[in-house]
């Protein structure tokens, strides 16, 4: 929705990873684990973008609610904000945001039919409005987020690798899965996508790079990160988030 | 909200009504603008959260309203029960707004032009905030007197009401169902044009530049047709060579062919410079207005004491 990044609110609200790795205290006494908290931050991650597929919202559109829930949990924990409700009604709010508003009740109809028998994914349009409120005091009403998306079409253009741009676009979106958007600058993830890109498809980029008159060591760092996330992602991940998700508290 | 004290009514912005209040604590006087939230319908009005973000990102400038804080207050209806969800923004008080300021200068007691510097600060404040809207991608598509706050022992100008939501369409009504003025109007707007540009603002910047000279709307249009007329009838009827892709914009017909007036007649108390800057910021192409930092550095401006800015 605004076009400056360097004097916007998400530059000064880009976080340490150490604020950002933080299992609270109820979450904590009912045994979450780090690991745990960030599974379920990827399952709802992955929840809001296939929600997303039913509603018909843009990329950006998920990218921001998806930033919204990461946000929230950085102060809030899994146990009080049901992380079930909290991530469709950051694609709700993510959706007004950007200009693109998606009602209510079609997101009630579309995640009842996502999940026809589970009782615990069961919500009203009342639910989701009343969880907007607290969505929004959670994020202090710091609305606007910028994506590494916008600069890479350019990216592509200028290190002539327009055919790369889709695989790109690929990482990019398997950022979100992660917390990068919170704590590095959009377009420095942006570059960290085409530096595996590039590496990946064997496309010689280095001149490229060093042109550019970024901090490398941030960017193979970033990179670094993606890769572990990667490799991470073993086969028993299903496995491990049904765990994780069946510690949060039932519903009341 | 305890804290706050409500005093009266102040007006009516896009979306609720807007109260002058006291903090208790500190005898400080705010803006209280209400939003209603309907539960059973939508949540937070898109308008609303809109505005509350851009004013997170604008209000460090001095010349866009300060918000100080969001309150959210469930009120309970004493007979019924039945709570009812408000979202309060809390903005700082400036004691009025342009429009009074200019209608207490035309009418009233004293009737008097405002004075040339008064009117140069003004503009020179109201450029900048533009100027820093624009630099953050922010269009505010809505600037009119009624807009902007003044502080008149101070002398102080600011930037309002960025509830405006939308990209593409500006609402006919706001919530009240009053008719939204197209006195500020942006020909291309007016004209149907799908793509606006901060070229919108600077358009209604030279109408409010203007009318603070004159003390009434240079171009006071009841319709979207009539408000064409009036410019049309000042500034000539718009052809290709002017403004190219003129005639294939949306609402565009055949009009009446009038020749340009000169400029300088409608705002006979302003020197020449001032006519200058003024036909720049009315220029029918939007490509080719001046921009809100192009004008702050304009000659008008060459006598202002800029370091009090």
């Amino acid at each position: 929705m605004a076009a400056n990044f360097w004097t916007s609110t998400h530059y000064k609200q880009l976080l340490e990873p150490e604020e950002v790795d933080v299992v609270q205290q109820l979450d904590r006494d009912r045994g979450i684990t780090l690991e745990d908290f960030k599974l379920v931050k990827m399952h709802m991650s992955n929840y809001i973008t296939k929600l997303a597929q039913f509603v018909k919202v843009r990329q950006r559109v998920v990218a921001t609610a998806i930033t919204y829930m990461r946000r929230v949990y950085v102060s809030k924990c899994l146990t009080e904000y049901d992380p079930r409700l909290v991530a469709p009604t950051c694609l709700y709010l993510a959706a007004k945001a950007e200009e693109s508003t998606v009602q209510a009740r079609l997101l009630v109809f579309y995640i009842k039919k996502m999940y026809p028998d589970d009782t615990r994914y069961r919500f009203e349009i009342k639910d989701i409005l009343e969880m907007e409120m607290k969505v929004l005091e959670a994020l202090n009403y710091y609305l606007v987020v910028f994506h590494p998306y916008r600069s890479l079409t350019q990216f592509h253009e200028d290190a002539g690798m327009m055919d790369l741009m889709q695989f790109t676009w690929g990482i990019v979106n398997d950022t979100y899965k992660m917390d990068l958007i919170l704590i590095h600058p959009p377009h420095l993830i942006a570059l960290a996508c085409i530096y595996i890109a590039s590496v990946s498809k064997d496309k010689d980029t280095i001149a490229w790079f060093e042109e550019l008159r970024v901090d490398m060591n941030v960017v193979k760092n970033i990179s670094m990160e993606i890769l572990d996330f990667y490799d991470s992602m073993r086969n028993d991940i299903e496995e491990r988030i049904g765990v994780a998700l069946s510690k949060l508290p039932p519903r009341a | 909200m305890d804290k706050y004290e409500k005093l009266e009514k102040v007006g009516e912005g896009t979306y609720g009504k807007v109260y002058k209040a006291k903090e208790k604590g500190t005898g400080q006087l705010v803006a209280l603008k209400k939003t209603r939230l309907e539960m059973d319908e939508e949540g937070v009005p898109p308008t609303a959260l809109r505005e509350v973000s851009l004013l997170q990102m604008l209000s460090q400038s001095l010349y866009v309203v300060r918000l100080l804080c969001v309150e959210h207050v469930d009120k309970k209806n004493a007979t019924t029960g039945v709570a009812k969800p408000l979202l309060y923004l809390v903005f700082e008080y400036l004691d009025t707004d342009l429009k009074k300021f200019i209608d207490s200068h035309r009418k009233g007691p004293n009737p008097r032009p405002l004075p040339p510097t008064q009117v140069q600060s003004f503009l020179f404040q109201l450029l900048k905030g533009v100027s820093h809207c624009h630099s953050h991608g922010v269009l505010h598509r809505d600037l009119k007197p009624q807009n902007l706050l003044v502080d008149k022992d101070k002398g102080i100008l600011k930037i309002a009401d960025l509830g405006l939501g939308r990209s593409f369409t500006v609402p006919l009504k706001s919530y009240t169902h009053e008719i939204v003025t197209l006195w500020y109007r942006a020909p291309e707007v007016l004209l149907g044009s799908t793509h606006y540009s901060t070229a919108v603002d600077i358009w209604s910047v030279g109408c409010i530049f203007a009318e603070m000279v004159r003390r009434q709307a240079l171009f006071p249009g009841d319709s979207e047709f009539q408000q064409l007329l009036h410019i049309f009838r000042l500034l000539g009827t718009p052809n290709e060579e002017q403004w190219p892709g003129v005639t294939s914009l949306r609402d565009w017909h055949v009009y009446p062919r009038w020749e340009a007036q000169n400029l300088a007649r409608a705002v006979p108390s302003l020197g020449s410079a001032g006519v200058d800057l003024l036909s720049n910021m009315l220029k029918y192409d939007p490509a080719e207005r001046i921009s809100a930092k192009a004008a702050l550095d304009h000659p008008y401006f060459d006598d202002l004491d800029k370091s009090q800015f």
